[in-house]
C-alpha cells in the first residue's frame, strides 16, 4: 500500500539531547494512526518536524512519496489542528474558519460550501455569526478544529484535538472524526494523552519512547501484546497495573505478588504489568492474594475497583453483574492468571518474551 | 430529620429560567446527585438550596421548615465548593476544629473525638498535625470536606468538588464523600457533570437538562430505564444506541429486531418512535439463530476493561456493540445480533413509553 507519511532516519537534537534518534516511521495512506508517547518521548518534536515548524538535523520526511523536508509549512500538503488553538478575536466564527481559504484566494462560493460542511460536522453552524469571545471553551475548540479540517489535503495532523472537551462531546466528535476521515479518504495522524481515546480512535497505534518508535501495529494487537512498557501504560482504560519487582531463580516478587515466571527470566530487577481485567475478584488457580477495597466506581456497564494490597494500590475492572456486593473497606480475595503477567526489562522497558 | 423539599422553584436570570419550576425532594440521610451538562441549572439549584440565591418563585423546606427566607448561615448546612476553603496557616486538626468551636454544646473532649472521627473518614489520621499549606490540592479539598461535615449539620452540599484535582486525589475525595455518607448519615446534595461520579456516589440521581429534572431515580434504574433519550445518551460510555422504529401493519418494526413489537396502548399517534438499546445488551454471534438480525461489521476496537467495541451496520442504521468476546467476523463480514425485548426501551418523541 502507498505510504502517506514516511520519516526516514530523522534525527533532531536540542542542546546535545536527541529528541528524535534515527526515527523511522511509515504510515499507510488512508489510515488513522494514533501516536502515543509520554512527555519528552519525541512525539511533539515529530509533529513539529512534520508540519514544518522545525527542521531535522539529518534524515528526510516524505508525503505521498515526495520529499517535503525542505518545504515551508505553507507549502506542505497538510491540514493541521494544533493543541492550543488561537482564534482571531476580531473575526466572526465563519471568517475564522474561512481564513486559510481566504488567504489562498479560494472563490467565495467554494469557501462557503466548505465552511458550511465543516461547521455542520462539528455542530457549530448556529455559531457562525458569533464572535470568539461569545464562545465557550468547547465551541472555540470546535471552531479551531473546523479551520484545520478545511484544507484540501490528504494528510491531517491532529494534536490532542479533543483535550479538555466534555466527555459526551468527545464521544460524538470521535465518531464524527472517524467518518470524516473515511469521507475525505485522508490519512490522520492523531495524538492523544487519553488512554481510552487512543484505543477507540486508532486503527494503527504508534508508540514512541526515547525518540524512537517502540511499537507500531494494529490497535487491538498492541493492546493484546504490548512489546514495551509504554504500550501497556499509555493504552487502555482503566490504566494497567505496573509494579517494580525482583526476580530470583525464576521466582518474581513484586509488591504483594510472588509467583513463578512461566518462562525463564534473568535474576535481578524486573518490571511486572497486568491489565485491570486480568485481576479477578475471586479465589482460584494462579497468583492469589487478598486485598482491601478502597473505592468501587460504577461506570454503568463496568465496575472499576481500586484496592490496596500489601501497601500497593491496584485497579481491577469487570462487567457489571447483578448481585455483586463490593462494600468499601471490605477484604476480598484476588487471583491473577500467571499468563496475564507481562514482564519488562527495567532498563530498556522492552517486554521480556519467551526465547527473547 | 432533614428531608429537603424543593417546592416549585424557579430561578430566572433576565428572560432565562436557569431553574424552571423544579419540584423534588431529597430524602433524609441519602446522597442525591444533581447530574447534567454545563448550563443545565444544577449549580443554580444547589445555590438556591444553600440560600446563596433567592429564587424567583417557589419554596425550600428543610425537615418541613420553610427556609426560603432564612439566610445561608442560619440554614445549618455544610458546603464544599470547587476550590478548597481552608486556613493555610493552621494544622489539619485545627482546620477541622474551627467550625466545631462555634458549637457551645460540644465539650472539649467531644470536640476532640469528633476531630478524630473526621480524620478517620478522610484517611488523614497520619496528617493530623501537618500544616495545610504543606499539602497538595487534593488533601486541602479533603480538609474542606472535613470542615463541612464535622459539625454534623443536617445537610451538606457539594458543588463539583473534584473539578480541580488530579485523578488520584479525585478518587480519594469520592471515597471520603462515600464514607461521610455511610458514617454520618447527613443529607447530601452533590452537584456533578461526571456520570461515573454520580453513579458511584448517589443513592438517587436527578438528571437535569435546560433547568428541569428529566428523571430522578436510583443509578441502575436511571441507567437501564432512562425516561428520556437524553438520559440514555448522557449516561454510558458509549451511550445508548437509538434505532428508528415505525408502525407497520399494527406492529412496531425495528431494524434490530427479527420480530415486530406489539404497539402499547396509549401510544401517541404520529409520534416519532425510536428504540434504545445499550451497546452491552446486544449479543453478537457468527451464526444466525432463531431471533437474530444480520448486520455488517464495520469497525472493531477495544474499549473499557479490554472489552470489545464493534460497530455494526443494519441497513441504514449503525449500532455499537460491546462484548467480552472478540467479534466473530472480519471487518466487512456478516455478524448476527440478538437483543432481549426487556432490554429495549421504546421512546415516543424522546420520552420513554411503558410497554
Amino acid at each position: 500500500m502507498m505510504s502517506s507519511v514516511a520519516f526516514r532516519a530523522v534525527s533532531k537534537t536540542y542542546r546535545g539531547n536527541a529528541a528524535l534518534d534515527c526515527f523511522d516511521l511509515v504510515v499507510e495512506r488512508e489510515s488513522l494512526a494514533v501516536i502515543c508517547g509520554p512527555p519528552g518521548s519525541g512525539k511533539s518534536v515529530m509533529f513539529r518536524l512534520l508540519v514544518g515548524l522545525e527542521t531535522p538535523d539529518t534524515g528526510s520526511i516524505e508525503i505521498d512519496g515526495h520529499d517535503i523536508t525542505g518545504l515551508s509549512p505553507a507549502q506542505r500538503p497538510i491540514g493541521y489542528v494544533p493543541q492550543s488553538f488561537a482564534l482571531y478575536p476580531h473575526l466572526r466564527v465563519y471568517d475564522n474558519i474561512a481564513y486559510p481559504l481566504t488567504l489562498a484566494r479560494v472563490p467565495k462560493d467554494e469557501i462557503a460550501r466548505r465552511v458550511d460542511r465543516a461547521a455542520g460536522i462539528l455542530s457549530i453552524t448556529h455559531l457562525l455569526n458569533k464572535m470568539p469571545d461569545q464562545l465557550s471553551g468547547g465551541e472555540k475548540q470546535r471552531t479551531a478544529l473546523a479551520r484545520g479540517l478545511l484544507k484540501e489535503a490528504s494528510l491531517f495532523v491532529l494534536d490532542d484535538p479533543l483535550l479538555g472537551l466534555d466527555f459526551k462531546l468527545r464521544e460524538r466528535l470521535m465518531d464524527e472524526l472517524k467518518s470524516l476521515r473515511q469521507e475525505l479518504k485522508a490519512t490522520f495522524l492523531y495524538a492523544t494523552a487519553d488512554s481510552l481515546e487512543a484505543l477507540i480512535m486508532a486503527q494503527r497505534l504508534v508508540v514512541i519512547d526515547g525518540g524512537r518508535v517502540v511499537q507500531h501495529e494494529d490497535a487491538i494487537r498492541v493492546y493484546d501484546e504490548p512489546r514495551h512498557l509504554r504500550s501497556l501504560e499509555l493504552i487502555g482504560f482503566p490504566r494497567a497495573n505496573v509494579l517494580r519487582g525482583v526476580a530470583a531463580g525464576n521466582r518474581i516478587s513484586a509488591g504483594p505478588l510472588s509467583f513463578v515466571a512461566t518462562d525463564s527470566v534473568r535474576d535481578g530487577a524486573i518490571v511486572v504489568g497486568f491489565r485491570p481485567e486480568a485481576i479477578k475478584a475471586a479465589t482460584g488457580r494462579g497468583i492469589e492474594g487478598s486485598c482491601r477495597i478502597r473505592l468501587v466506581e460504577n461506570l454503568g456497564d463496568e465496575y472499576v475497583i481500586h484496592v490496596e494490597a500489601g501497601g500497593e494500590m491496584l485497579t481491577m475492572s469487570f462487567a457489571v453483574a447483578d448481585g455483586t456486593a463490593l462494600p468499601i473497606d471490605s477484604e476480598i480475595p484476588f487471583t491473577i492468571d500467571p499468563r496475564d503477567m507481562l514482564l519488562f526489562d527495567p532498563v530498556d522497558l522492552r517486554r521480556l518474551l519467551p526465547g527473547g | 430529620m432533614a428531608e429537603i423539599v424543593v417546592d416549585h422553584i424557579t430561578m430566572n436570570y433576565g428572560s432565562l429560567a436557569a431553574v424552571d419550576d423544579v419540584q423534588i425532594s431529597f430524602a433524609d440521610g441519602e446522597v442525591a446527585c444533581l447530574l447534567g451538562p454545563s448550563g443545565c441549572g444544577k449549580t443554580t439549584l444547589m445555590r438556591v438550596i444553600a440560600g446563596l440565591e433567592t429564587p424567583s418563585a417557589g419554596r425550600v423546606l428543610f425537615g418541613g421548615r420553610d427556609v426560603t427566607a432564612v439566610p445561608t448561615r442560619r440554614r445549618d448546612i455544610g458546603m464544599v465548593f470547587q476550590y478548597p476553603v481552608v486556613y493555610p496557616t493552621l494544622s489539619v486538626a485545627e482546620n477541622i476544629s474551627v467550625p466545631l468551636q462555634q458549637d457551645p454544646s460540644l465539650s472539649a473532649s467531644a470536640r476532640d473525638q469528633r476531630i478524630e472521627e473526621v480524620l478517620d473518614i478522610l484517611d488523614m489520621r497520619h496528617l493530623k498535625n501537618a500544616f495545610v499549606d504543606e499539602l497538595d490540592a487534593g488533601s486541602r479539598q479533603k480538609i474542606s470536606i472535613g470542615r463541612a461535615v464535622a459539625r454534623r449539620s443536617d445537610v451538606v452540599l457539594f458543588d463539583e468538588p473534584t473539578t480541580n484535582v488530579e485523578v488520584n486525589a479525585k478518587l480519594q475525595l469520592i471515597r471520603a464523600v462515600k464514607k461521610v455518607a455511610q458514617r454520618t448519615r447527613q443529607t447530601i446534595v452533590y452537584v456533578t457533570h461526571d456520570q461515573t461520579e454520580a453513579m458511584t456516589l448517589a443513592d438517587r440521581i436527578a438528571l437535569m437538562r435546560d433547568g428541569k429534572i428529566t428523571q430522578y431515580d436510583r443509578p441502575d434504574t436511571l441507567y437501564n430505564e432512562p425516561a428520556t433519550e437524553f438520559g440514555g445518551w448522557f449516561l454510558g460510555n458509549p451511550g445508548m444506541n437509538f434505532v428508528p422504529a415505525k408502525i407497520v401493519a399494527g406492529a412496531i418494526t425495528v431494524p434490530i429486531l427479527a420480530e415486530p413489537l406489539p404497539v402499547p396502548s396509549g401510544l401517541p399517534l404520529q409520534a416519532k418512535l425510536t428504540v434504545g438499546i445499550r451497546p452491552g445488551r446486544i449479543g453478537m454471534s457468527a451464526k444466525p439463530g432463531a431471533a437474530t438480525v444480520a448486520g455488517r461489521l464495520c469497525e472493531q476496537t477495544v474499549g473499557i476493561a479490554g472489552r470489545y467495541l464493534a460497530r455494526v451496520a443494519l441497513g441504514e442504521v449503525t449500532v455499537k456493540v460491546k462484548t467480552d468476546e472478540r467479534p466473530p467476523a472480519p471487518i466487512g463480514g456478516t455478524v448476527h445480533l440478538t437483543v432481549r425485548r426487556d432490554h429495549l426501551v421504546l421512546f415516543a418523541d424522546g420520552n420513554r413509553v411503558v410497554r
